[in-house]
């Protein structure tokens, strides 16, 4: 198991203090060109679009005027909440729905059974999938007037009239779930897949002796070894999911009336519809900021996962 | 490196069956494959709609109720996919551009990944998780400035500017998979390497990445994959000229007006399976490859 697997330790790695000057400039060597690449297509232009949050600036007229805090307090008092509310909403439904999928098709898959090698591959189909293939294919099973959704469930008598799926605020906002969860859930039962081989089989044959039903051994036994990574899972995809752009900017553009729009779809559009970089840099950096606590507490939760595995 | 093998974990207690197992393991059993159904349906109906609405001709596909199952097979809508020339401009873009976003990802991330596993030096953790972190900058935000310095260096609409772009989200893990495999090469043998008098650029070059190969083409294909699904750095930084294929289907296939879904299914088709074949090919380094950069701190 990978997060298992130990750090080489200090001692055996060279160490740079007291080392010859052709070791260190070989090391200059190896860093540099990662770093200039990073700071050059990462870091500017992260510093640059969040400057612009102080600056009234844009694409349509030249020039900068340092307005302050004017654009990030606009964005507090008009969109934010709705956004962030917005946000939430598909951030946790495509974590939780993929998470519980791919939890009960890893428990499935992580028996013996005959094909059980053969659906572990075919069911990494739909993340293989491009993202905005993805989009299309979820784009016309929901398709209000030849979708398959809808014939399948006019035919058997569940709606009477056909539902323009992506056109209602909330059948779009489930709809956009379903689509990510579907991408989804094969990385998590491949990530829990992975965790659940680190549980040793003779406690199960242990707990079983004992007469603990499956439900029980779940949680004294498996839910134990694996609580690591699925916490590790879980914020991740959050943390992706909260800037998550594809699908949401192709299968509903934000809509209906913008109720589908997210911090990524919103600093796109105004930014490239509305050319108001000042206003796209202002809520970039409250999006920024909500993400910078989100990639701590990941940073931490990993360290801390790393010493635990190192003993 | 995480290789995924079976463990059997149902096949328990064969001796001395606790009272009530042989009810309870057929529970198990029931429970088991009605999940696995319902997963099944969930996962792969979607999929063969995809193959389904491909291959059903136009007057069948626009009935409604939708035919579950076409009464007819045709291939004309992937006659007219590889027919328009335009898509073939974009496949040749997507080649050239993700090819040589692999080929610079991979050279690049070698050498910081090595240093990351094998020295030892100040700012090294901030230096890691900063790398490990730009992977969760949005990219939306990072597009916006992109463009602008693109644009003030006259890139955009070239090939140059997507390799760049897509450099951004394809080097942090390419960074991290590959310290992973540097981490599994024993410190001795560059030990035994250097005492042998070999400087460390030698030692680097003939020595350890001929033995990490498998870890470079890895990363390369995950560059290649994650080029190749790009859809908004292309959409926004690629003029039609060098428009790659996810912006390039919806150009072609999506109008206000009508969509040509048969069409755009067989081309979404054609578009996956690059990656499908990519994929299975070194599958066993690619999952080892992104659970250690997902979960390895």
């Amino acid at each position: 198991m990978t997060t298992s697997r130990v750090a080489a330790p200090d001692a055996a790695a060279r160490r740079t203090r007291g080392t010859p000057l052709s070791e260190r400039t070989f090391l200059a060597f190896l860093l540099l060109p990662g770093i200039v690449l990073l700071c050059a297509i990462v870091l500017y232009p992260l510093i640059r679009s969040l400057i612009s949050a102080f600056f009234d600036e844009n694409l349509l007229y030249p020039g900068m005027t340092f307005v302050g805090l004017q654009n990030i307090i606009g964005v507090l008092t008009t969109e934010f909440g709705p956004l962030l509310t917005q946000t939430l909403i598909f951030t946790v439904g495509a974590t939780v729905a993929p998470f519980v999928i791919g939890l009960a098709l890893a428990l499935v898959l992580n028996q013996t059974f005959r094909g059980q090698r053969f659906l572990r591959g075919a069911f990494l189909i739909p993340w293989l999938i491009p993202g905005v293939v993805v989009s299309f294919l979820w784009m016309w099973i929901f398709d209000a007037n030849y979708g398959v959704l809808n014939g399948i469930l006019l035919s058997i008598g569940v709606i009477d009239s056909p539902i323009a799926w992506l056109f209602q605020t909330d059948t779009a906002r489930v709809a956009l779930i379903v689509a990510k969860t579907w991408n989804t859930f094969p990385w998590i039962m491949v990530m829990l897949l992975a965790a659940l081989q680190t549980v040793p089989a003779e406690l199960h044959e242990a707990a079983a002796m004992d007469g603990a039903g499956t439900v029980r051994r779940f949680f004294t036994v498996t839910w134990p070894h694996i609580r690591g990574v699925a916490g590790l899972v879980v914020l991740l995809e959050f943390i992706w999911n909260f800037q998550h752009f594809d699908t949401i900017f192709v299968l509903t553009g934000g809509g209906p009336a913008g109720t589908t729009n997210t911090f990524a779809t919103e600093v796109y559009d105004t930014a490239f519809k509305g050319y108001d970089l000042g206003h796209a840099g202002a809520l970039g950096i409250l999006w920024m900021a909500l993400l910078t606590i989100l990639v701590v507490v990941y940073v931490w939760l990993s360290e801390r996962g790393e010493k635990g595995a190192r003993g | 490196m995480t290789t995924i093998t079976a463990t059997p974990i149902t096949v328990l207690a064969e001796e001395a069956p606790p009272p009530g197992a042989r009810r309870r393991r057929r529970r198990v059993r029931w429970g088991t494959w009605i999940t696995l159904a319902v997963i099944s349906l969930f996962g792969f109906a979607p999929v063969y709609w995809l193959l389904a609405t491909s291959l059903t001709p136009s007057d069948q596909v626009f009935a409604f109720p939708p035919t579950l199952f076409p009464k007819e097979v045709t291939f004309s809508h992937y006659a007219t996919v590889f027919g328009n020339e335009a898509i073939f401009v974009y496949f040749r873009n997507s080649v050239i551009v993700s090819v040589i976003t692999a080929v610079l990802s991979v050279i690049v991330s070698m050498y910081m990944g090595y240093a990351f596993s094998k020295y030892r030096f100040a700012g090294r953790k901030s230096l890691m998780y900063f790398v490990l972190s730009s992977q969760m900058f949005p990219q939306a935000l990072l597009l916006v400035t992109l463009y602008l310095v693109f644009a003030q260096f006259g890139l955009l609409n070239t090939y140059l500017a997507l390799i760049l772009s897509f450099t951004t989200f394809t080097l942090p893990l390419c960074v991290w998979m590959l310290k992973g495999f540097f981490d599994a090469l024993p410190d001795d043998l560059i030990e035994a390497a250097r005492i042998d008098g070999a400087g460390p650029w030698r030692i680097f070059h003939s020595i350890v990445l001929p033995l990490a190969a498998p870890g470079l083409v890895a990363a390369g294909l995950f560059a290649f994959v994650r080029g190749w699904n790009d859809f908004i750095f292309a959409l926004t930084l690629a003029g039609p000229d060098r428009q790659t294929l996810p912006p390039g289907l919806v150009n072609t296939f999506i109008s206000e007006a009508s969509t040509s879904w048969p069409a755009l299914m067989a081309a979404s088709l054609v578009v996956s399976v690059p990656v499908c074949i990519a994929f299975i090919l070194l599958q066993r380094f690619l999952v080892g490859g992104i659970t250690a950069g997902a979960v390895k701190g």
